[in-house]
């Protein structure tokens, strides 16, 4: 039999770190054209559909600005939480309440509102989402609960509270029996950055926030704190950073930033909370971060990547009637290669030498 | 009678390093042959191949004087290879029965193996209760249960890796006398140490590797300590320059009644502990490994928080309460034993281990922001002053051999000029060209000013570094006393005394 052994490099190459993702998608493009022959389908068709119409085709470049720019905001947070080893998974529940903080602000000053209405939404949004990453962090660095578990129960619970709200208080008294809020007044909506196009002001955001971001991982103390504490806790203790300080702000931040996307959500292509306002970007968007390597700037290319897997689903829907559900096969097998490469980046393969007995 | 193994140009060629390259040597039956190297000359990947953890890129390996492959550990225990490596693999909340029962390759009832657990003690005088649970043990009983594991395979060559760094001198004495048993019973030793003056007592042949070369084959008896020194750095080497005359100063830190809490299982506080160093003075502090060192390191660098202001004082200000941050800035520098993951992380560049432990003193910090051109001067200026082997400030400190990433994180904290250093174990593990130059910037460090404690299992070290000892034990220090009022028997029984087993 032939055995095969991990033995770990001495330093990993720093070309192969970054190839990696290219890659997962290139593997994935290969390895879905062939499964979806043998099931039946136009293989190639799909793969075509799914990854290059929506590069191609100009019309759907605003589509995936607005589908990139959720998952970026998330999926720079997300990076910077991972990066401390601090491990939320439940950016989706940050990301509806944030979105059902900005509601509030937006549904309170409805008739009243002015300038200050977008700002004080997009804070409501941060506070919102943060204060729901504050419960794992609480749990966490007080009675060690792990927040895998919490932060992604909580997300569910999210989903109930707006099921709740949309169908009791803030249901539109004009909205004929529908469980959603009324359509934002105008001072409460994202303006176009491009006329004519669906294209708001959260593509922009999103850009800037990665930014932002990658110049703080980079530059700063906060950055480097994130990074020592998951690299070596205990050297990031005798330097003088606390874990548990540490895990706070991660939750905190890649809770506020999950609760700005969810604001931009609300704000810009919803209008209105719906009950169909939790689309999984928060959980996409943990995808997004390993596919941008846990780095801000990688995370843009990340978020565009998965845009194009979202927009190009959609029309393989309509053009080979591929089931919606491709796409999340897609986005998985992507994640798939993405850590299997990891793991090659950072170990190699070694044949074990064929068991020669030895002459005793 | 044919050489029980013999290696003929053994060569392993690592990623940018030739960790082996035409390695070839004989040990005969019976012999007890060591193996001397500096950290990175490639003895460990040699007795890796030996043992099957790695296999060679070219070379012969023969045993008994047949050609043999060795494909894995196992492979090589049926020929009869044994190995007993420098980090016991064992359970501390298991006993010594189920940790050997666990590492047998064959299943053996336990009862039966109980027996022949307690023939090989009898033996060999290996005395240990198989039903006791690891975690009471003392290290050097610990390791009598690797020997034990090894030997109950009938071994016909026993590989020790560094086996007497965590030993007290009485316990390597016993050491001494079952490999000298092994031996005249035809059991080949291969001897892996830094340890000159132990080869000396201890081996029939010694074989002496530089950078991954075979570089001489000789007689340890015949040769002296410093001869073979200079063979392993190949160059001649340096004793610390003490001044004469050294005066001490005031008292830079007081430790008074310092308690610490149990954090683990299997951790040992300290216990009222209490001392004092001058300005100028070496203070070492000798003590089995697992004695509270970690906790008295951790107390007095403020990673363990503390409960008392008045437990420590610098320069008369009480520090007790204060954090890891603010005590550096108030001038106490700390090293901790473990190199990789604790002292240094092994991922990030040597540059960015920098602004671990010397953003503070050294301003490195502005607004938040680092200023990464400060950090990267600062360590080439270490890395240039204490003449560590890297890249430059952009080298991972993981791609740095373990001696010269020690020479990097003492030069990081010497050249911080701190009032009060405290360092553990500064040598573990690092070859003796390394070692005499971390000693000589101690020594010149204090001879500027500063108060130094140095925890430690070597006593070599420690009497050749300090101006006072005290020994800790339990959790508890002794008295402190000039160096020179110690015999090293009296050391050893304050070390491993109140192990009333250990007697036995």
């Amino acid at each position: 039999m032939m055995q095969f052994r991990l033995e770990k490099r001495r330093e990993p190459s720093r070309f192969m770190l970054y190839a990696t993702p290219v890659a997962a998608v290139a593997l994935t493009m290969i390895i879905g054209a062939v499964i979806f022959s043998v099931i039946g389908y136009d293989g190639i068709g799909a793969v075509r559909e799914i990854f290059l119409t929506p590069l191609t085709n100009s019309f759907k470049w605003q589509d995936l600005g607005v589908k990139a720019a959720p998952l970026i905001i998330i999926g720079v947070g997300l990076s910077i939480a991972y990066r401390a080893n601090v491990w939320n998974i439940g950016a989706e529940g940050q990301y509806i309440m944030g979105g059902l903080a900005a509601t509030w602000v937006a549904l309170a000053s409805h008739g009243a509102g002015g300038w200050w209405t977008l700002p004080a939404m997009m804070l409501a949004g941060m506070a919102g989402g943060a204060a729901y990453g504050a419960i794992p962090a609480l749990l966490k660095t007080r009675l060690n609960v792990n927040e895998i578990l919490t932060s992604l129960m909580l997300t569910y619970a999210s989903v109930q509270l707006i099921y709740y709200l949309v169908r009791a208080p803030w249901k539109d008294p004009m909205g004929m029996g529908f469980p959603q809020t009324r359509r934002f007044a105008s001072e409460a909506l994202l303006p176009n950055i491009f006329p004519g196009t669906i294209v708001h002001a959260g593509v922009p955001i999103a850009i800037i926030v990665a930014l932002i971001a990658w110049f703080i991982m980079s530059r700063s103390v906060f950055g480097y704190q994130m990074r020592v504490v998951g690299a070596a806790p205990h050297a990031a203790r005798y330097g003088g950073f606390s874990e548990n300080k540490t895990i706070w702000l991660a939750m905190l931040v890649s809770g506020g930033l999950a609760g700005l996307a969810g604001m931009l959500e609300v704000a810009g292509p919803f209008q209105r909370m719906v009950p169909g306002f939790p689309t999984n970007y928060g959980f996409t968007a943990i995808i997004v971060a390993f596919l941008g390597r846990l780095n801000p700037l990688g995370v843009i290319f990340a978020g565009i990547v998965m845009a194009i897997t979202f927009v190009g689903g959609e029309v393989a829907q309509t053009t080979i009637g591929l089931s919606n559900s491709a796409t999340g096969v897609f986005q998985a097998m992507m994640l798939f290669f993405l850590l299997a490469g990891d793991i090659l980046v950072r170990y190699r393969l070694k044949r074990v030498v064929p068991q020669v007995e030895a002459g005793a | 009678m044919p050489n029980r193994l013999e290696l003929s140009g053994i060569t392993k060629q690592f990623p940018g390093v030739l960790a082996n390259d035409h390695v070839s040597f004989a040990v005969k039956p019976g012999e007890i042959h060591a193996l001397l190297g500096e950290n990175g000359a490639g003895k460990s990947t040699l007795v890796k191949m030996i043992y099957g953890i790695m296999q060679p890129d070219g070379g012969e390996i023969r045993w008994n004087g047949e050609p043999v492959v060795v494909p894995n550990p196992k492979a090589a225990r049926r020929l009869g290879i044994g190995m007993v490596f420098q980090h016991f693999s064992l359970f501390e909340a298991l006993t010594v029965l189920e940790n050997i029962a666990l590492g047998m390759d064959a299943k053996i009832p336990s009862r039966e193996l109980e027996a022949r657990i307690r023939e090989v003690m009898q033996t060999y005088g290996l005395l240990l209760d198989p039903h006791r649970t690891v975690a009471t043990l003392s290290v050097g009983e610990r390791q009598r249960i690797e020997i034990v594991r090894a030997l109950l395979l009938n071994p016909k060559l026993l590989i020790m890796d560094e086996p007497t760094s965590v030993l007290t001198p009485q316990e390597v004495d016993q050491l001494f006398t079952v490999l000298r048993q092994l031996a005249s019973e035809g059991c080949s030793i291969l001897y892996i140490s830094h340890k000159l003056h132990e080869i000396k007592a201890l081996c029939d042949t010694a074989t002496i590797l530089r950078g991954g070369k075979l570089v001489d084959t000789c007689d340890p008896k015949a040769e002296t300590s410093r001869s073979m020194a200079e063979k392993m750095i190949g160059t001649g080497l340096k004793d610390i320059i003490k001044p004469e005359g050294r005066r001490f100063g005031e008292p830079k830190l007081v430790v008074n009644g310092l308690t610490t809490r149990k954090t683990g299982d299997f951790d040992v506080p300290v216990a009222d502990v209490s001392f004092t160093v001058r300005s100028g003075e070496i203070l070492g502090i000798a003590g089995v490994a697992g004695n509270g060192q970690n906790a008295l390191l951790d107390a007095l660098s403020g990673e363990l928080k503390g409960e008392e202001r008045e437990a420590i004082s610098i320069d008369g200000r009480a520090i007790g309460l204060m954090d890891t941050t603010e005590r550096r800035r108030h001038g106490l520098c700390a090293v901790p034993e473990e190199r990789n993951g604790h002292a240094a992380v092994g991922d990030f560049s040597l540059s960015d281990n920098s602004v671990l432990t010397a953003r503070d003193r050294l301003g490195m910090v502005v607004l938040g922001l680092i200023n990464s051109g400060a950090a990267k001067t600062y360590t080439g200026k270490v890395i240039a002053d204490f003449a560590v082997k890297a890249l430059g400030p952009a080298a991972t400190a993981g791609s740095l051999s373990g001696g010269n990433l020690q020479k990097y994180i003492m030069g990081r904290e010497i050249l911080q000029k701190p009032t009060v250093l405290v360092v553990s174990q500064p040598t573990w593990g690092v070859d003796a060209g390394a070692a005499a130059a971390i000693h000589q910037a101690l020594v010149d460090l204090a001879t500027a000013g500063s108060a130094i404690v140095v925890i430690s299992q070597d006593l070599d070290e420690l009497r050749a570094l300090s101006d006072t000892l005290a020994v800790i034990n339990m959790g508890r220090l002794s008295a402190s006393r000039p160096i020179g009022d110690f015999s090293v028997e009296e050391i050893g029984l304050l070390m491993g005394g109140v192990h009333g087993e250990e007697a036995a």
